[in-house]
């Protein structure tokens, strides 16, 4: 007993002089802002002294409000000097009316001389990690000759060394490689996001010269299936859907943009350029059909047809979810917080909010009906009458092709019919169109009459007799013409008149009368949209007349596809962009032009301020978001968790990072080593030994890390909701591998769909195409498909960055009895049982090993076996029960064929099975 | 704080302490195999004696019961939404002086800065087209339209001056739903089953149901979860197919042999236990078996058959075909269950007087005679079993109606018709701790603006959660970098209508 008497005391000394010499050595070391002060002052100081509320003069948000005479005159912060520093004598004082903080307890001491220690070393203001670029990695190296374990064997490549020294300080150790079996299932949904072909699992589980699994990778890389998996990944981040939003949630044609991402995915578009594309395609120097679909990314933004709402409210509803979504999906980021004001945990301001929005405010799109601007791409005769015309243009008009090609695929720049204001006897009807009665004026404010000659417009009428007139700058403003209107019998027509040519902008005034309409009530003209022009050049030179009669045509095309796209403004429609007061669109602050923010760098001088030029920076090697923020979720993807967890916010209120230095390694590689590489990437991702490992968990790894935050173990996740339903198809053999095309309409409950003012319905498709991969099922934003729904999918109303996972009785309801899936079971049971000699043994170890590629285990193998049997007797029992289940197929009646669905409807429900081992 | 608060405080978390330590799992479990394997998995899990207000929550049953912020008035809530916006004008905000300027010109000062979702230029005023009587105790002026409902006045706290600030119909029910017009955040269903948990094992904690042949404008996000996992959205129980999507087992499988299928399945997953180890086996075993008696407490609880026929009688229910009034009384039997929060949607009520289905003096009509039996039905049932204590009933649309005649476009709308109305409209609770017999809040001698007793749809919020036992200020949950609230920056409990 004496003994540890003694060693106790003996200790306290120690612990004593080590207080002491660490005491002198640290009254020296650098303090670090982030860990050290930021935590002190955010927790004691910045309720009052930041963000809305700056008490006394005071913020603590910036250094440079913080370092700055507060409104006594003192200097609160004074660098190097502690003892002239405002802060440190008011948090020191005795005084309750005086000493901070003002009515909370005091700092303590050893938090008060932390903060003199801070400000004598200069008072330095750090950078949260996620702010700093990434640097050249160090990669750790491992003394192998201490190295006790299998650790040095194990840990060869840099991301396992990463890995490696963070086990060893949790005192960890790596689990063994996983069984073939697993690592080709994993592989295989990770990268391509359904099973492998039959093909692959043969080569690779063969016995004989077996495919090594670097070989599998890059298979496994180059399948097509590939860019539909991780289309599905981006389609969260773009908020993809086929419907517009809100009330009537009508459809919505931009299936192209999902086309073009799984082709991006698949050529491996380099990642920045796969952004640039997305975010200012239309921008790039002579854009191709390709690069302005991309530009569809940011119109997956909702658009409201409800009657009534004003389109104005609702663009800015769109642009600000653009702002939000570049940061949340691209940059990992959520600067949505500042849209009222600023806040005191976050580097950005109030006003840099609006200058970012800046960039995203100058789109024509204006939430209207049609949703333009709209890409046509034509298609059979409307191609060939494109051909013609454009040739024609080069032969003679080349200096004019360019912007008559444009108006021809994009219908721009035209003038919606919304924009009309001073309304008499007419109407901006349903808040879409503009519509005239009888003796009625509108006008069309600012418009561009630049020197043009001609004016084109889109209206419809229901009776003869109608007359417009247009008149520049005022009621009574000089006659431009006058002109009579055929009947379109309410179907939409275009008109092209001769107007004189004027210089600049002016006001035009509509004028409309037809006294055919004899209740002064009814309609008498609607208007679509007006576009200022010239006429169609090379008149007189040969070709003229079908050149010209195609160009008409194309106006209204009929063999077409259209996507929504971003058209930037032409200068006469430039909008100017405004701080919103406390996020309050109505209320206009400052004026703002496009920036970045200041904490985040500077824009190079002299380019010009748009969204390319954001998506430069955006793309730069020196943003320190960009390539993090990918590949984190990458890893997410592979490991069922990022190495940040809050793939949506790498920023002071995310979390932190599991393994830092990791992290920055890979988003190094990516951008130097790999070139934005995608495939590189992730490639090197698999190859490693921590990717590899077994998932098993044992008591001393749940007990050390029970969520495998440090990988000592495999990845282990249910597989998303595509996965468990493409899985099915694959495994059944149902799988229709086409692709691409509008979306597809699977097997669906009656009365899912029920939007008001909203006809559509859901018609299955039985064509096929309702065996498709769940990337090319219609999406409905208000009511998404439900099995998706059921498995955690979003509805794409806004960017969702990471998809919460949860564990419910209506997943288990969903694999175990939604029609889809017990036809799957039918056809999986009925291809299995084809040769009849085989037991039942037997077809059960079959068909578990069509789905997992290993032999089953005994228990599994005994309770499927039970199972058979408890369904056979069923089945022999109540005959009349077998067609139900076999939905009356011609050949498999026997009792055993409806006993198989049974089971390979169980086996369907494994564990193993919705799970990636 | 009375007894009978402290009851269901006490209840609360007594349940939350026998969920912690699983006893509730074993004795229910099916098959006894998830039991045993949690028993050896979970052998510290979370604090029952944690501090109020942190709500603790098990990643792996996350409905489990979780005591509030503070002693709760009520244990559940039925929120009965009237899509498309009745007239309050029509119903509850009697205006005889709107009668004397029917047809007259709309003074300019009531348009001027003002927007409509469809009155454009200068419309003409639209007298009451009801009778309007004072019954019951409080005296409380109801229309001639909703005779049943007059009976039972008593009963609930009228709240005539509430404010929106959506004239639309999809943002303003969103608005009122998840406290933000844009989507995209949760329903106050979902975060009062995120805040409580679910007190029925074999049923959803927050079930919808919908009527009018439509579901509300808004789709479905005003009962999606938004950022909260999906597991605390709106489970929509359905009067045709299954009541559940999925519930009902495939054709030609019997309860037996599906009974026979999930014991192979968790047999098997055992098994797959016992190599990996992961406790979402476990839970996956008990999702199953929960599953497998959800497929019959909820068809069992959605049967309103073998109700007596006085209760049929009392409610205007027809089990032989949808309506509002069978699932006003499935509400009921609901909230009976232990059901947390019963959302109803009836569409409907958009009354423009663009069609006669629309007119203020027809289509409305209907509607009511729809919605005034079942709703007085709920208020006498629920307080005959002693439920209307304890469970909250609130009734409204997403905004009002105007005291002027609809003119679309600038014509007159070819029937009687009024537009939305962000800047009055009546609603009402009852039950839950909320008084009786009050009405708070007065409008001018039209019924145009609001002049004092103020409500928002903050306010609504904030007093159904208070009912619930949260301060709405400290009910947040992080996302995007700042913890959000369902009430986002506004909201005041109203405190003049709680008992």
């Amino acid at each position: 007993m004496l003994l540890p008497a003694i060693k106790k005391k003996y200790l306290l000394l120690i612990v004593l002089l080590l207080l002491i010499a660490s005491a002198w050595y640290f009254s020296d070391t650098p303090v670090d802002y982030n860990a050290d002060i930021k935590p002190l002052l955010n927790k004691k100081c910045i309720t009052c002294h930041g963000g809305v509320k700056k008490q006394g003069g005071f913020s603590l948000l910036f250094q440079e409000e913080a370092f700055a005479a507060a409104k006594s005159g003192k200097k609160a912060i004074v660098p190097y000097h502690p003892e002239e520093s405002e802060m440190i004598r008011r948090l020191s004082l005795t005084d309750p009316e005086e000493r901070m903080p003002y009515q909370h307890e005091a700092l303590t001491p050893t938090e008060i001389s932390l903060l003199k220690r801070w400000i004598k070393q200069g008072a330095p203001w750090g950078k949260h990690w996620a702010y700093v670029p990434v640097k050249a990695p160090q990669i750790p190296v491992i003394n192998r000759w201490y190295s006790p374990g299998n650790g040095s064997r194990w840990a060869q490549k840099p991301i396992d060394l990463y890995i490696w020294q963070s086990l060893q300080s949790q005192n960890l150790s790596p689990s063994p490689t996983a069984d073939k079996a697993t690592l080709l299932r994993r592989a295989s949904l990770d990268l391509t996001g359904m099973p492998p072909p039959e093909n692959l699992v043969n080569q690779f589980l063969s016995n004989k010269q077996p495919l090594e699994f670097p070989t599998l990778i890059d298979s496994l890389l180059a399948s097509p299936h590939y860019g539909e998996k991780w289309s599905s990944v981006w389609m969260d981040l773009a908020r993809y859907a086929d419907t517009k939003g809100y009330e009537r949630d009508d459809r919505r044609s931009i299936w192209r943009y999902r086309d073009w991402l799984i082709q991006s995915f698949n050529n491996n578009k380099p990642y920045n350029v796969f952004i640039t594309e997305q975010l200012a395609g239309d921008l790039l120097p002579n854009p191709s059909t390709d690069q302005l679909i991309a530009t569809a990314f940011h119109r997956n933004t909702l658009t409201n047809d409800e009657g009534g709402t004003d389109n104005e409210e609702f663009r800015t509803a769109a642009v600000i979810d653009r702002v939000n979504t570049t940061w949340e999906a691209l940059m990992g980021t959520t600067f949505a917080c500042v849209q009222c004001h600023s806040h005191p945990y976050d580097p950005f301001k109030h006003e840099e909010y609006y200058q970012f929005l800046a960039f995203f405010n100058n789109t024509r799109d204006e939430d209207t009906y049609a949703e333009y601007p709209l890409l046509r791409e034509f298609h059979g005769v409307d191609s060939i009458r494109f051909e013609t015309v454009q040739s024609f243009l080069q032969k003679n008009a080349p200096q004019k092709e360019r912007a008559i090609r444009f108006f021809l695929t994009t219908g721009q720049p035209t003038i919606n019919s919304i924009a009309a204001d001073q309304l008499i006897n007419s109407a901006l009807t349903d808040t879409k169109w503009l519509v005239m009665r009888n003796n009625s004026e509108a006008r069309l404010p600012n418009s561009p009459f630049s020197n043009h000659t001609q004016l084109i417009f889109n209206y419809k009428t229901w009776k003869p007799g109608g007359k417009l007139q247009l008149r520049a700058d005022a009621s009574n403003g000089p006659l431009l013409t006058s002109l009579p209107l055929a009947n379109t019998g309410g179907k939409w027509m275009l008109l092209q008149v001769d107007i004189p040519s004027l210089a600049g902008n002016h006001d035009c005034y509509l004028q409309f009368n037809n006294a055919a309409t004899r209740d002064p009530l009814e309609t008498g003209i609607q208007f679509d949209w007006f576009f200022f022009t010239d006429p169609f050049p090379g008149k007189g030179m040969p070709g003229y007349d079908s050149a010209y009669t195609y160009y008409r045509q194309l106006m209204q095309p009929t063999s077409v596809t259209y996507t929504p796209i971003m058209v930037e403004n032409p200068e006469e429609f430039k909008r100017k962009t405004y701080v919103f007061e406390r996020g309050n669109w109505l209320v206009k602050g400052k004026q703002v032009e496009p920036n970045i923010p200041a904490y985040l760098g500077k824009l190079p001088s002299g380019e010009m301020r748009n969204r390319l030029a954001l998506a430069r920076w955006i793309t730069s090697e020196n943003n320190p978001l960009t390539a993090r923020a990918i590949v984190n979720r990458i890893w997410e993807q592979f490991f069922g968790k990022g190495l940040v967890e809050t793939l949506e916010d790498l920023g002071t209120q995310g979390a932190q990072p599991s393994h830092p230095e990791l992290l920055d390694y890979l988003a190094w590689q990516l951008v130097h080593s790999y070139r934005w590489d995608l495939k590189k990437l992730m490639r090197e991702i698999l190859l490693s030994a921590t990717y590899q490992q077994n998932s098993a968990a044992t008591q001393e790894t749940l007990a050390k890390d029970p969520n495998n935050k440090w990988y000592a173990r495999g990845p282990r996740i249910r597989l998303s909701a595509e996965q468990v339903r493409d899985q099915a198809l694959c495994v059944s053999s149902q799988l229709n591998t086409k692709m691409f095309g509008p979306g597809v309409f699977p097997y669906q409950p009656e009365g899912v769909w029920m939007s008001p003012y909203n006809g559509a319905s859901w018609k299955m498709n039985q064509d096929g195409d309702q065996y498709r991969r769940s990337v090319y099922t219609y999406w409905k934003r208000s009511s998404p498909y439900p099995s998706l729904i059921n498995f955690d999918g979003p509805t794409h109303e806004v960017c969702t960055a990471r998809r919460i996972r949860t564990n419910t009785p209506l997943q288990s309801l969903t694999t175990l009895n939604d029609s889809a899936y017990v036809d799957l079971c039918r056809a999986f049971a009925f291809s299995i049982t084809h040769q009849s000699n085989t037991s039942v043994a037997t077809t059960i170890q079959t068909a578990y090993q069509k789905i997992l590629y290993k032999p089953i285990q005994p228990p599994i193998q005994q309770a499927m076996e039970k199972l058979y049997q408890q369904s056979l007797a069923y089945y022999q029992k109540n005959p009349e029960k077998i067609l139900l289940i076999t939905a009356q197929h011609p050949t498999h009646q026997q009792a055993s064929d409806a006993a198989w669905i049974v089971v390979i409807n169980a086996l369907m429900n494994l564990d193993e099975v919705l799970t990636k081992n | 704080m009375p007894a009978h608060h402290n009851k269901l405080f006490e209840e609360a978390r007594i349940e939350q302490a026998a969920y912690i330590t699983r006893r509730l799992f074993f004795k229910d479990s099916l098959l006894g195999l998830g039991g045993m394997a949690l028993g050896s998995l979970l052998g510290s899990c979370s604090n029952p004696s944690a501090p109020l207000g942190i709500i603790e929550r098990d990643p792996i049953h996350p409905l489990l019961p979780r005591a509030p912020h503070f002693a709760p008035r009520a244990k559940s809530v039925i929120y009965l939404h009237m899509a498309g916006a009745p007239s309050q004008l029509e119903l509850f905000d009697y205006k005889p002086d709107l009668m004397k300027l029917d047809g007259q010109s709309c003074p300019p000062s009531l348009l001027q800065g003002k927007k409509f979702a469809f009155i454009r230029g200068v419309p003409t005023m639209l007298g009451p087209q009801a009778k309007f009587a004072q019954r019951g105790q409080s005296g409380a002026w109801i229309s001639e339209h909703l005779p049943h409902f007059a009976d039972v006045a008593d009963e609930v706290s009228f709240l005539k001056a509430v404010q929106t600030d959506q004239f639309n119909h999809g943002p303003a029910q969103m608005l009122m739903h998840t406290g933000s017009a844009r989507a995209g955040r949760p329903s106050i269903g979902a975060w009062a089953t995120y805040g409580l948990g679910s007190e029925n094992n074999n049923l959803p904690g927050f079930v919808v149901l919908t009527s009018g042949g439509r579901f509300p404008d808004a789709g479905k996000s005003v009962w999606g979860s938004g950022f909260l996992p999906s597991v605390y959205q709106g489970v929509q129980c359905r009067s045709e197919g299954d009541p559940v999507l999925f519930l009902q087992d495939p054709a030609g499988i019997s309860r037996d042999l599906r009974k026979a299928s999930i014991e192979a399945i968790n047999q098997s997953n055992a098994a797959t236990y016992a190599t990996f180890q992961d406790p979402e086996t476990i839970s996956r075993m008990a999702q199953y078996e929960l599953a497998f008696r959800m497929q019959m407490s909820v068809p069992d609880v959605m049967n309103i058959q073998d109700e007596p026929a006085y209760i049929h009688e009392l409610y205007g229910s027809d089990p032989a075909k949808p309506s509002l009034a069978n699932n006003i009384l499935l509400a009921r039997k609901l909230v009976e269950k232990g059901v947390r929060f019963v959302q109803l949607y009836d569409w409907g009520w958009d009354t423009h007087g663009t069609s006669e289905d629309g007119a203020i003096d027809y289509g409305l009509i209907n509607k009511c005679k729809t919605m005034d039996k079942p709703v007085a039905a709920l208020l006498l049932d629920l307080k005959q079993r002693g439920l209307l204590e304890e469970t909250l009933v609130v009734w409204g649309g997403e905004f009002g109606r105007t005291p002027m005649q609809e003119n679309r476009d600038g014509k007159q709308n070819p029937f009687k018709g009024r537009d939305h109305h962000t800047e009055a409209f009546t609603m009402w609770m009852a039950g839950g701790g909320i008084q009786r017999g009050t009405s708070y809040g007065e409008t001018d001698e039209i019924g145009y603006s609001a002049v004092s007793g103020k409500t928002s749809t903050y306010d609504i919020q904030a007093t159904m959660l208070h009912q619930l036992g949260f301060d709405h200020e400290r009910f947040t949950y992080p996302f995007q970098g700042r913890s959000f609230r369902l009430t986002d920056v506004h909201g005041k409990v109203i405190q003049d209508i709680i008992a």
